[in-house]
């Protein structure tokens, strides 16, 4: 049984936007175990959206998602999120940050602060835990992001435009982190960019969305072993053919 | 959609200040408190314009008017004009800004026994008091406006070889001016404040006098009127300000 | 165009200035040596004693008061006592129900709409223009301060602590529901925290207040306080009196505010000029 299955999925908004057609627009897609799917396309072409639905922090208008066969009634259960802004609470460390879904659910101390510790191990900032996410630099700040959405070992990640905020190098440098991340921990993976390059380097699949209405252009399987050569031919031939999908 | 959003709100707030205006005309009538000394609103109202009519209550709000805008205007502009040179010219900065920010804590009303013996009991004692009062919201504010200036800004000008008061005067001050404006609306508002008490300085006319006469007087409805009419005077005169600046800097700067 | 050495805000374009210490010494040297001139012009007969009472003189009125007192034989301390006492009591009354209720409007937005109109007005309505009709309505006594010094002090924090909880970043708030959190939980864990320096903020000005309004208050129905000091004095043509009233409550006012400045670094020591709070 496929992990995710987008059903169908539409979404409509009330609003001076609406009259340009749904976000979204009977959007179906199925994603296996373990699979790394990203999403691209254009700003506004709904990608967010179709992944706040994912993730149940949104009803869609029409269709469902379902997990594991069931139907998504609302966030957190198993579906671990990171955000472009990486929205870490200011007023905790970053080992508290991670520490924080463990709290909600009652996880004993001693327990919550060994998972987080080795969260934080994991996503290479060993020394850091005690600082504020002031303190910290822009990629620093998305580590802690990521190992506060793992804490639960969630068997799903969705992530929406984590990159977007850094800049290039850190970029790359995040980019490998996280698959270096994902092949310790493997996880099913729904990941939102614009930028296709990023896409081409991280997934398995690229899923080609375009905008008003939202809906899917096309797939692309990138059946390359990882880690990728960023300047390998493949990679870029199908750089060009997904570019001239966007529409 | 927005529209009827607004609407709804514009709704929502007028049932909420119908419900205080009926529980207070309730409460008063219900003869808890004597009518004397907490008279309904549909009681005062009339009875104080009776007392006070319109005539005269405009030479008061007037007369009140007109100090408030001498003393925000020369504390104000002073303000600004201080502020912009201490924030621009950083030694003068470090001379003055402690001297400020030590007379500051002193409330404007501290110093009226000073501004008699200053300036006798007459209109400047009054205004001086307003201008203490304007004076020092604007002064803060601009200075940290000017403090706060994108150093980016400043060197995008200079490799367009801007430099001293032309920069100062074409790129510093307007950067500065969201801060400005903030520091003069917080300035008017407590010119306000600082207005009743002023007025206690042996005043003939204005709305402070007003209320503190009909206390001498025993006239309740008209202190109640006057204090609303205060606080509606205020908040019309604030909309305006507002309303200037948005016209201003709306364009330019997301408030 | 010539390079700058200094690559800081402070540097570059604007007239250069002093180093940081050398900032600090400068700023105190300007401030005695315009005290040191205030003392030299009275001496020289430039300034009148009763016009311009010269350090000197106020430092023996200070000492006068705290001994013997004035009027009446009411020490300095004493005044500052009762001042602070009448400002305390107005300002924890006004706390105690302006976070609690603030709180609860910012959360609920229909409340916010209900009393938005309301709150503008009431904050409008200046507080001591109220001083007459309290003064009818209670007498002249304590009870007359401390209402005024409530009314004064509640609105601006109510405003503060409203907005503190209406526009906290609601990404936060989405990220606490994928961390298995909702309800309850997300209030007192994500909320309230978020809420703090704005409410903070609120507070110092709130304490503002509270020092502009007790002056005022304090002009009628009594002769204890710092206030009444200062108004007393005139009375009898202690101008010297009168100025040092207004040092202290000055040097109060400031002191009370750094104090709860310090405060807030340290409950919130995350908080160095960063906002959880969307605008």
């Amino acid at each position: 049984m496929a992990r995710i299955e987008i059903r169908q999925v539409t979404k409509r908004y009330e609003s001076a936007e609406a009259s340009q057609g749904p976000a979204l627009e009977n959007v179906s897609l199925t994603i296996a175990d373990n699979e790394f799917v990203t999403l691209v396309g254009r700003s506004g072409c709904g990608k967010t959206t179709l992944l706040n639905i994912v993730a149940g922090l949104v009803a869609p208008t029409g269709g469902e998602v379902r997990v594991d066969g069931r139907p998504v009634t609302g966030p957190g259960q198993g579906k671990g999120m990171v955000f472009q802004q990486h929205a870490l609470f200011p007023w905790l460390t970053a080992i508290q940050n991670v520490e924080f879904a463990g709290k909600s659910r009652g996880v004993p101390r001693q327990e919550r602060r060994e998972t987080a510790s080795e969260l934080i191990e994991l996503v290479g900032l060993r020394g850091f835990e005690d600082k504020y996410p002031v303190e910290l630099s822009g990629g620093m700040q998305q580590r802690v992001a990521i190992a506060r959405a793992l804490a639960l070992d969630p068997e799903i990640l969705l992530m929406d435009e984590p990159f977007g905020a850094l800049d290039e190098l850190t970029r790359i440098e995040m980019q490998d982190e996280l698959l270096r991340v994902w092949s310790s921990r493997k996880k099913t993976v729904v990941f939102v960019t614009h930028s296709i390059s990023e896409a081409l380097v991280l997934s398995d699949r690229v899923v080609v969305l375009t905008a008003r209405p939202g809906r899917i252009r096309q797939e692309f399987a990138v059946d390359l072993p990882r880690p990728r050569e960023r300047t390998d031919s493949r990679l870029l031939t199908l750089h060009e053919t997904i570019w001239q999908n966007l529409g | 959609m927005r529209r009827t959003a607004r609407l709804r709100d514009a709704m929502l707030g007028a049932a909420g200040t119908l419900g205080v205006l009926l529980v207070w005309e309730a409460v008063a009538r219900s003869g808890a408190v004597s009518p004397a000394v907490f008279p309904p609103p549909s009681v005062a109202i009339p009875e104080a314009l009776r007392r006070v009519p319109p005539g005269e209550l405009w030479q008061h709000v007037s007369a009140s008017l007109l100090r408030i805008v001498w003393g925000f205007c020369l504390g104000a502009g002073p303000g600004i004009l201080v502020g912009v040179a201490s924030g621009w010219y950083r030694t003068l900065g470090v001379l003055v800004r402690p001297v400020i920010e030590l007379v500051r804590p002193i409330p404007p009303l501290a110093w009226i026994p000073m501004a008699i013996i200053w300036f006798g009991l007459g209109e400047p004692s009054k205004v001086f008091v307003i201008v203490l009062a304007a004076f020092f919201p604007v002064f803060t504010n601009t200075y940290k406006g000017m403090v706060g200036i994108d150093p980016l800004l400043l060197r995008a000008a200079q490799t367009m070889g801007l430099s001293g008061p032309q920069l100062l005067l074409r790129v510093a001050v307007p950067a500065a001016l969201p801060d400005i404006a903030t520091g003069l609306r917080v300035g008017w508002g407590l010119s306000f404040g600082i207005l009743v008490a002023a007025e206690l300085i042996a005043a003939e006319q204005g709305m402070g006098f007003l209320i503190m006469h009909a206390r001498l007087l025993g006239e309740v409805s008209v202190i109640i009127f006057g204090i609303l009419l205060i606080g509606a005077t205020n908040l019309v005169t604030d909309a305006c300000l507002a309303g200037v600046i948005r016209r201003w800097l709306g364009r330019w700067h997301a408030t | 165009m010539r390079p700058s050495g200094k690559t800081s805000a402070e540097g570059g374009a604007r007239a250069g200035g002093p180093s940081r210490t050398g900032s600090r010494w400068l700023g105190v040297a300007f401030l005695g040596g315009l005290v040191l001139l205030w003392q030299l012009g009275s001496l020289a007969g430039l300034l009148k004693p009763f016009y311009f009472p010269p350090p000197s003189r106020l430092a023996t009125a200070f000492w006068e008061l705290a001994r013997e007192g004035f009027p009446e034989g009411i020490r300095i301390g004493t005044h500052m006592a009762v001042t602070l006492g009448r400002i305390a009591e107005g300002y924890l009354l006004a706390l105690g129900v302006a976070i609690p209720l603030g709180i609860l409007i910012g959360w609920v937005p229909v409340l916010d709409r209900l009393t938005l109109p309301l709150i503008t007005f009431a904050r409008s309505v200046a507080t001591l223009s109220l001083l007459p009709l309290v003064i009818v309505w209670f007498g002249a006594g304590e009870l007359s301060k401390v209402l005024l010094i409530a009314y004064g002090c509640f609105w601006v924090m109510l405003t503060n602590v409203i907005a503190s909880v209406k526009y906290i970043d609601p990404l936060l708030i989405r990220a606490a529901r994928t961390l298995e959190t909702d309800g309850l939980g997300i209030f007192r864990r994500v909320v309230l925290p978020a809420a703090l320096p704005r409410m903070f903020a609120g507070a110092r000005v709130a304490l503002g207040v509270g020092f502009m309004v007790i002056v005022g208050a304090e002009m009628i129905g009594t002769i204890r306080g710092l206030g009444a000091l200062i108004m007393e004095a005139r009375t009898y043509y202690r101008s010297d009196i009168s100025v040092v009233g207004m040092v202290v409550i000055g040097v109060l006012g400031f002191t009370i505010s750094a104090g709860l400045e310090r405060l807030e670094r340290l409950l919130l020591p995350w908080n160095r000029g960063l906002e959880s709070v969307r605008r």
